[in-house]
């Protein structure tokens, strides 16, 4: 048997212990995460079936000579295989740099007697399952979802599930060699090279950020041909995602033979990067290993100097043992790469926003539209915060794992250490989310009340999520593991995700039922409105309570008995 | 004497196994007591159960009176523990990391200044102090794991086979300090270990385990007594080991030898 399929084989039989160890599991756990997976992907399904049945009547009558629904989902089915695809790219580039480079397996496996390319396509194989599950899992929902309102045959399922081993590897070797020659490269460059490659590639974002926000400030004159243009460009024929959204497209239209032949095109292109990426691997990836290892790893952090530092002198005011505790937090945080180039993306994200709301304001005159705008930009924040408690905060317990004996062993009680990352997340959060709150709802120019409901949920969001993420962090951790990327990939973080998700809803929906009826005039008299307004406050500090206390309490009490 | 370390009765099952059973031990203040036993004897889970980080199934333990699991607290005040595989936080350096102890058992900073610099020449570590503990080697995470056990002055230490990763010098430094601290400033050393030779040269007392089971108690004199002729307490461990392997209950030592005496 080949090297490769042994080490395959032990990583299934991993797997399968591990699904087998569910049995051991609490039914309740095991049936929480269930059915929240399973709300999960039957909210994602009506979802998407609601907007593409929206797009198809927007698109005109069936059946006419021209309808701009079959154009608009074509369309989009490209821009979502394109999307994928890019993120698939680049959640690679992470993966196989911890997978191959980084995990406490890579030492034991280059000791025997493997080849470079053997080894590569042995952790290639866990690259690929561990950052193309979540794409199955939400992809199915959308595709079934696409199938049922173009009416595709079932030719097209069938199309979709053969398509998708393909597609998934192409990125992946991408990636997988996106990361082989960064390690081979960076660690060789001196440090102005970097500089000018690191100011290089800001600018570049900086031009695309601003390319793309072009598109807000376009007349309705001219909107309809640049979103054309730019939307037809998810369809070139050199992107393997427009081969595979062609061939589905086919396989719905039962047209077998051209979508065999997309088929062919994309999987030969599969096998072949495969190929590639396994001799660059041969050639590259142990050099780029060696060096690595063998840098000058006395990396020293002078005391009483540095931004760190200063943060912890700043910080004198909090009484141990909490602000060592903090400290150690935001300096773990700080130094560890792989958190803060995320930290990076979502400040992307923020700007973003942020710069597309400069257009928005003006656009809108009646009071129902800017009512909806203001809910909808309360929604949009807390979303955001939703991102940043489960990415960030969550893993927060997990990431003591094995050292839990330091802390464990300290006199200080389990009280204390999951108040601590409570009260670091609304900090820090706030200091974000509350400031992203007031500046947007003062670039939406919005009336008083709508002003000051946008920063009162924005504010109780973030104590209500931070409840919720430290919470079910403490409730369901996972202290073998210590990426924090594969903390929150977990059933635990997907679990905390969906209630986040819930919890905003509730809240955000709290508000706009109120201000919605106020805008159309159905809660016309001021007093009923102050009433109901009240009562909107109320209802979302209630539930905010709720969801600080409940999984504060069951994460406390798990921690306590939990056996280390 | 003040009795440090105190089990009775102490049991844990995992499922049907009982991993360590009815353990009774009462180790006096200034002890240096090492726990042998062959692997998978229990050692480790008894640690754990002291420590706090394992809950006992049935039993009681004590460390300084306090029962670690109604006054964890005030039982971890007293307590040090060096684990066999120390794992830290790596993006902290040496020295961050033992202001963050410091900070857990909250001790002011002139104190936590006047410990850590001696604590940390001591272990020599002072140089690699502002260094990440990520670019340590083993030795060098082990020292740093002894130096923070001692920088709130514990009254009881617990160390896990602490020679792995340790050079022969260190080994001898650690042993003489150990020694030294239990003789002179009365700390209490509870250590598993592998290596007899060591437990022969720095114990008062000796405890064996088998089978989750206390199978000998005594001093070096006295468990090496108990074996037919005269050897090494290595002849001993293996003799007592095989014998309850195959179901042959050693005597025990007897009770009023339970609680050890300082060595002289």
């Amino acid at each position: 048997m080949s090297q490769v399929w042994v080490v395959i084989l032990a990583k299934l039989r991993i797997a399968r212990h591990e699904v087998a160890g569910v049995r051991n599991e609490s039914k309740l756990k095991v049936g929480v995460i269930t059915v929240a997976a399973t709300l999960l992907w039957l909210g994602a399904f009506f979802f998407f079936r609601a907007g593409f049945r929206w797009i198809m009547i927007f698109g005109g009558r069936a059946g006419a000579e021209f309808n701009f629904g079959d154009l608009l989902m074509s369309r989009l089915l490209s821009i979502l295989t394109l999307t994928i695809f890019l993120m698939l790219i680049f959640s690679n580039v992470l993966v196989a740099f911890s997978t191959m480079y980084r995990s406490r397996e890579v030492m034991y496996l280059l000791q025997g007697p493997i080849r470079y390319d053997h080894f590569f396509y042995a952790r290639f194989f866990e690259c690929v399952a561990f950052s193309s599950w979540a794409l199955a899992f939400l992809g199915s929902p959308l595709m079934l979802a696409y199938g049922l309102s173009t009416k595709a045959s079932l030719l097209f399922y069938f199309a979709c599930v053969a398509f998708f081993i393909p597609l998934i590897i192409v990125p992946a070797c991408i990636g997988a060699v996106i990361a082989m020659t960064l390690v081979y490269v960076f660690p060789r460059l001196k440090m102005p090279a970097l500089i000018t490659l690191a100011a290089f590639a800001v600018g570049a974002v900086f031009l695309y950020i601003r390319h793309v926000l072009r598109g807000t400030q376009l007349s309705e004159d001219t909107i309809v041909p640049v979103f054309l243009e730019a939307t037809g460009r998810a369809q070139s024929w050199a992107l393997p995602s427009h081969w595979m959204s062609m061939g589905v497209l086919a396989a719905a239209k039962h047209q077998m033979r051209e979508s065999l032949f997309w088929f062919l095109m994309l999987l030969s292109t599969a096998m072949v990067s495969l190929l590639c990426a396994g001799s660059i691997a041969q050639r590259i990836f142990f050099p780029g290993y060696s060096y690595l290892a063998g840098q000058d790893r006395q990396r020293f952090r002078p005391r009483r100097r540095g931004l760190l530092n200063r943060i912890e002198r700043a910080l004198a005011f909090i009484p141990n043992p909490h602000r060592a505790l903090t400290v150690k937090d935001i300096k773990l945080f700080w130094r560890d790469p792989t958190q803060w180039s995320q930290f990076v993306v979502f400040f992307g994200i923020m700007a973003i926003y942020i710069a597309n709301l400069r257009n928005t304001s003006r656009n809108y005159e009646d009071e129902m539209w800017r009512s909806w705008i203001a809910c909808l930009n309360v929604g949009s924040v807390t979303l955001i915060l939703a991102t940043l408690t489960s990415r960030f905060v969550f893993p927060l317990v997990s990431l003591e794992g094995r050292r839990f004996w330091i802390i464990g062993l300290a006199p200080i009680t389990f009280r204390k250490l999951v108040w601590q990352k409570f009260w670091l997340s609304v900090v820090t959060t706030s200091l974000f989310t509350v400031g992203l709150a007031f500046l947007s709802a003062s670039m939406l120019k919005l009336e008083p009340v709508y002003f000051w409901m946008t920063v009162y949920s924005v504010s109780i969001a973030n104590f209500g999520l931070a409840g919720l993420a430290v919470g079910l962090g403490a409730l369901y951790p996972n202290f073998q593991e210590d990426n924090p990327a594969r903390i929150v990939s977990g059933l635990g973080g997907t679990l905390n995700l969906l209630v986040s998700i819930g919890y905003i809803t509730v809240v955000v929906a709290a508000q706009t039922f109120v201000l919605q009826y106020h805008a159309i005039g159905r809660i016309a008299n001021p007093d009923w409105f102050r009433y109901a307004l009240g009562g909107a406050v109320i209802a979302g500090a209630a539930v905010t309570l709720l969801c600080v206390a409940l999984p504060m309490y069951f994460g406390l009490r798990n921690l306590r008995d939990m056996e280390y | 004497m003040t009795t440090m370390i105190e089990t009775a009765q102490l049991t844990k099952r995992f499922g049907a196994k009982n991993a360590v059973y009815n353990l009774d031990l009462n180790i006096g203040e200034g002890v240096f007591f090492c726990f042998l036993g062959p692997n998978g004897a229990g050692k480790t889970t008894t640690i754990k159960m002291l420590t706090g980080l394992l809950h006992a199934t049935a039993g009681k333990a004590c460390l300084g009176g306090f029962d670690i699991a109604k006054e964890p607290v005030e039982a971890k005040k007293l307590l040090g523990y060096v684990p066999d595989h120390p794992f830290l936080y790596d993006k902290l350096t040496g020295d961050e990391f033992m202001r963050f102890v410091a900070g857990l058992y909250q001790m002011s900073e002139a104190e936590y200044r006047m410990r850590c610099g001696e604590l940390l020449e001591m272990f020599e570590i002072a140089a690699v102090a502002d260094q990440l503990i990520e670019d340590y080697s083993h030795g060098m995470r082990q020292k740093l794991s002894f130096a923070s056990c001692f920088l709130h002055d514990p009254k009881v230490v617990i160390v896990d086979e602490p020679w792995v990763g340790l050079d022969p010098k260190n080994i001898r430094f650690v042993k003489n300090f150990l020694r030294q601290k239990c003789r002179e400033e009365g700390l209490t050393v509870f250590m598993s270990t592998h290596t007899l030779a060591i437990a022969e040269e720095v114990a008062d007392l000796i405890g064996i385990i088998n089978n989750g089971a206390l199978k000998a108690l005594g001093s070096v004199a006295e468990i090496k007594a108990l074996h037919n002729r005269p050897g090494s307490l290595e002849d001993v461990f293996l003799e007592i080991t095989q014998e309850t392997e195959e179901g042959v209950l050693h005597q025990v030592a007897q009770p009023s030898r339970t609680t050890g005496t300082r060595g002289s």
